[in-house]
């Protein structure tokens, strides 16, 4: 076909054109006309036509295998078919009724159309006088393109005569057509703008079996056909996060087409909203920088955090020691260090990122929710503190994996260790964290990284001030048996951190599995405590007790709860923050609740607080009709909340109760708007 | 340690297909042309730039080509001194990939007036710039601020091969007027149209 292209090519293009404008082939009788890659025809449910009547005529593009056609917006390039319709007198066609295309991916370039085949459908309205047989034809223009594009024209025909309504042979096939094409309204659906993202949502009251939903823009400059569209699943609702235009163009609609696919059939719905700017939450109207602002002081903070304050101290002690006298190696080890950070981070938030884009609903701490990364984390807080009571030096042992001389050892020993001091803190929300991470979720890959890395920077900049003026630290008392000492006594903390951990677990399995994984970190103390006791001992021996200990963490990883389940996780306290008991007792009061089950990675929730339940008009109804306002946090999953959810019918968040002083609560639909919610609270005694 | 700021470095650069923003500066590059010759942007400081994507083989270009409309373009282009950079994407082995010989003889048959044919077959100028279809069009004026992007003319979609390029809005020539007089450009922006750019898979 490529040789074919190019001998046409190559012919004098200005004839080319001349012909293709003036010269139309015309099809033989059958209404079939063959232009190479792929053929047109013209069929109608009907060949007779009443008086004043409507006529579902057909135009079937058949394209050869791995050719394809274009939709009316044809995505990054390309031209969906043009049909001039020479009717008789009187006569009316409708525009092209346009079937749901599909995405035609040519890298890096995103395309919309249709592979193989299609019908486009267009409606032809009879006037009341017309001579018994008459031809309609219809003169089309189309574009067939693989990795090349060939403009195609030809002209089809279609012979009618007057008479009722008969059904064809393709009636069935054309009536499939139209049935399978967009339906107009979409079931209650919004578009909101939140930091540089189009959210399209909408009700679907369909089981959660969908298998893709994606939006074909009609229109060029509002959203981005490449990049990728991720789909949030709620209980009731969907939310589409869309992409800007890579360059804009200003509008305020969002038109295009929403397909919604599930494992038995496809579906197509239009739609037409105003494209609004959401409104401003102290959460999601945070800027960027302000973002990283937070992060940044949020990983300031970390360090004072149970679980990495000993870590850091005892590191900051140990480099001292190790580099006594040298500013210049001090540095290298800050350097080193904060690069481990910042690896491990960069790691996370890229994990995090990937997560998401493949649908999962996750934010930071989402880790403790696995059984499996809580119990590692006993096994890594208990073989630390057993570590400092002994004389390893953290992260040697790795490092000596390489054949490294003794000055990159303890540079390998620094990068660990900060890689260690992320993942010891991973546990741990520090103060300004939430909100920028938060925030961090909903940006785009980049700008997500940019404050996880923020984060990382404020993390390990105590430490790095400390390595560049170590003179901060001249006060204390010269290296000795006291930092031995210290190092015992930091052994308490990480114990502590493990035992925490170990009731975390409590909730999330049963009593002997954390039982089980006692025995392990037992086993992993014991391991530690050996490796450390036979360090200065023969080579026999120290083999040995590296054959026991292998021996050892294998049983302890084989006594790992590797099934996940439910976790109990307690809600941060606050004034208004949610528990059964509350509740039951604000109902024997009688007062008024409204109850909303959120969650930090939940966008639909903090679009509806956004754009509702954050809005001024909103809170000032609420304080006037003194309604008691909880918030039911659903981030680390909860049990008790998860057991009301369920009696709602729900497995997820967003949930809006709404409780009268007396009576049956009133479930809020899952898209709020400030009218909505407002009508709702006004309609409660 | 340089090793390592690199490595975190390289995680930020954006890979993925690029595109610059309207009125914002014009990044700068470096191709051979069809001479054989480095061609960077920054030879023509103080002067206004047109870049065009083309690929000869592609119907949209053979039409604009055909009709004389883009050599028309280019002639206004030249007659307001404004440099033309004709830039071709396409992949060895892709459609309107060409070798140098090739590109002057279209040049020539054609004629057109380009300064300079330009090969990117790696496609990252392409890329950069965002060039989605052939032809794709972008002006940068005296100060490398770019000022247009987007589809030669408003001829693009429906009725497209049977329309007269001469009778539709050619915005090119529109901004390159306006861009003289001094005049704020009205279109600043269109969408593209065309076959896509065969770039590197």
């Amino acid at each position: 076909m490529q040789k074919l292209y190019t001998i046409v090519s190559s012919l004098k293009l200005g004839v080319l054109f001349f012909l293709i404008s003036f010269f139309v082939p015309t099809s033989f009788g059958d209404s079939y006309f063959d232009a190479g890659q792929s053929s047109i025809r013209l069929i109608s449910e009907s060949y007779q036509i009443d008086a004043e009547d409507t006529l579902l005529v057909g135009l079937e593009i058949k394209l050869n295998s791995s050719w394809h056609t274009y939709w009316k917006n044809p995505g990054d390039s390309g031209e969906g078919a043009t049909i001039k319709w020479d009717l008789p007198e009187g006569f009316e066609a409708s525009n092209i009724l346009w079937p749901g295309p599909e995405r035609i991916p040519v890298d890096p370039l995103m395309t919309y159309g249709y592979e193989d085949q299609v019908i486009l459908l267009t409606k032809i309205k009879s006037p009341q006088d017309f001579s018994d047989t008459l031809t309609i034809s219809a003169k089309v223009t189309w574009l067939t393109c693989k990795e090349i594009c060939i403009p195609q024209e030809g002209k089809v025909d279609l012979i009618l005569s007057k008479g009722p309504k008969e059904k064809s042979k393709f009636y069935k096939k054309l009536n499939d057509v139209s049935t399978s094409l967009p339906i107009p309204s979409l079931q209650s659906s919004r578009v909101v703008v939140i930091n540089n993202k189009i959210f399209l949502q909408f009700e679907d009251l369909r089981p959660k079996d969908l298998s893709e939903v994606y939006f074909f823009p009609n229109d060029y400059g509002v959203i981005s056909y490449v990049k990728e569209q991720k789909l949030e699943k709620n209980n009731k609702s969907l939310s589409l996060e869309l992409s800007p235009a890579e360059i804009q163009i200003e509008t305020n609609k969002l038109r295009g087409v929403l397909k919604i696919k599930t494992p038995t059939k496809e579906e197509f719905y239009e739609v037409d909203l105003p494209l609004g700017n959401g409104a401003k939450s102290s959460e999601l109207s945070m800027s960027l920088l302000t973002g990283i602002f937070f992060a940044f002081l949020g990983g300031i903070i970390l360090n004072a955090m149970p679980c990495v304050f000993p870590i850091l101290s005892i590191k900051i002690l140990g480099f001292i020691e190790q580099s006594r006298g040298s500013r210049r190696k001090l540095l290298h080890h800050g350097l080193i260090f904060s690069a481990g950070v910042l690896t491990t981070f960069l790691i996370i938030s890229s994990l995090l990122i990937s997560l998401r884009a493949s649908g999962e609903a996750i934010g930071w701490g989402y880790q403790l929710q696995s059984p499996w990364v809580v119990s590692t984390l006993i096994y890594l807080f208990v073989a630390i503190g057993i570590i400092f009571m002994g004389n390893i030096v953290l992260g040697s042992r790795l490092a000596s994996i390489g054949v490294l001389g003794q000055g990159r050892k303890d540079l390998m020993s620094s990068f660990f260790t900060g890689v260690l001091a992320v993942i010891v803190a991973s546990p741990c929300t520090a103060p300004f964290m939430g909100p920028a991470l938060g925030l961090a979720l909903l940006q785009p890959g980049f700008k997500s990284i940019a404050i996880f890395l923020a984060l990382g920077i404020g993390f390990s900049i105590p430490y790095l001030l400390l390595s560049i003026f170590p003179q901060f630290l001249s006060k204390l008392p010269k290296p000795g048996e006291w930092m031995q000492t210290l190092k015992q006594i930091m052994a308490f903390p990480m114990w502590a951190s493990a035992l925490w951990l170990a009731w975390v677990l409590s909730a999330q399995v049963e009593i002997q599995t954390v039982f089980e994984v006692l025995i392990g970190a037992l086993l992993i103390a014991l391991t530690f405590w050996m490796l450390d006791k036979t360090q200065g001992s023969s080579i026999p021996v120290k083999r040995l007790t590296l054959a026991l200990s292998l021996g050892l963490i294998s049983v302890s990883f084989w006594l790992l709860p590797l099934n996940a389940s439910e976790q109990t996780f307690k809600p941060m306290e606050a004034t208004n923050s949610f528990s059964l008991e509350k509740l039951n007792s604000l109902r024997i009061e009688e007062r008024p609740v409204f109850v909303n089950f959120t969650a930090d990675w939940c966008i639909t929730c903090k679009v509806n607080e956004a754009i509702a339940l954050d809005q001024q008009e909103v809170k000032d109804l609420i304080n006037k009709k003194g309604i008691v306002y909880l918030k039911a946090d659903w981030t680390r999953k909860d049990s008790e909340i998860a057991n009301i959810l369920a009696e709602y019918g729900r497995t997820g968040v967003p949930l809006y109760l709404l409780f009268p002083s007396k009576g049956d609560p009133i479930i809020l639909p899952e898209l709020l708007t400030e009218e909505t919610l407002l009508a709702f609270l006004n309609e409660i005694n | 340690m340089k090793k390592i700021i690199s490595l975190i470095l390289l995680l930020f650069i954006n890979f993925n297909f690029a595109s610059i923003a309207t009125d914002s500066s014009a990044p700068s590059f470096e191709l051979l042309n069809s001479y054989g010759k480095k061609i960077s942007l920054d030879n023509f400081t103080g002067k206004t730039i047109i870049l065009e994507w083309t690929n000869h083989d592609c119907p949209f270009v053979a039409k604009h080509y055909a009709t004389g409309n883009m050599q028309s373009t280019q002639k206004q282009a030249k007659d307001q001194n404004v440099i033309w950079l004709t830039i071709i994407s396409s992949a060895p082995g892709t459609q309107g990939y060409v070798l140098p010989e090739k590109a002057n003889e279209l040049s020539s048959s054609r004629d057109a007036l380009p300064n300079h044919v330009l090969f990117d077959p790696d496609g990252n100028v392409g890329r950069m710039y965002g060039a989605k279809t052939t032809p794709h069009m972008y002006i940068i004026d005296k100060k490398g601020l770019l000022r247009y992007q987007g589809a030669i003319d408003d001829a693009g979609g429906k009725g497209f091969w049977t329309k007269n390029l001469f009778e539709a809005d050619n915005h090119v020539k529109d901004a390159l007027s306006k861009l003289q007089k001094g005049e704020e450009i009205t279109t600043k922006v269109s969408k593209p149209y065309g076959c896509s750019v065969k770039y590197k898979g």
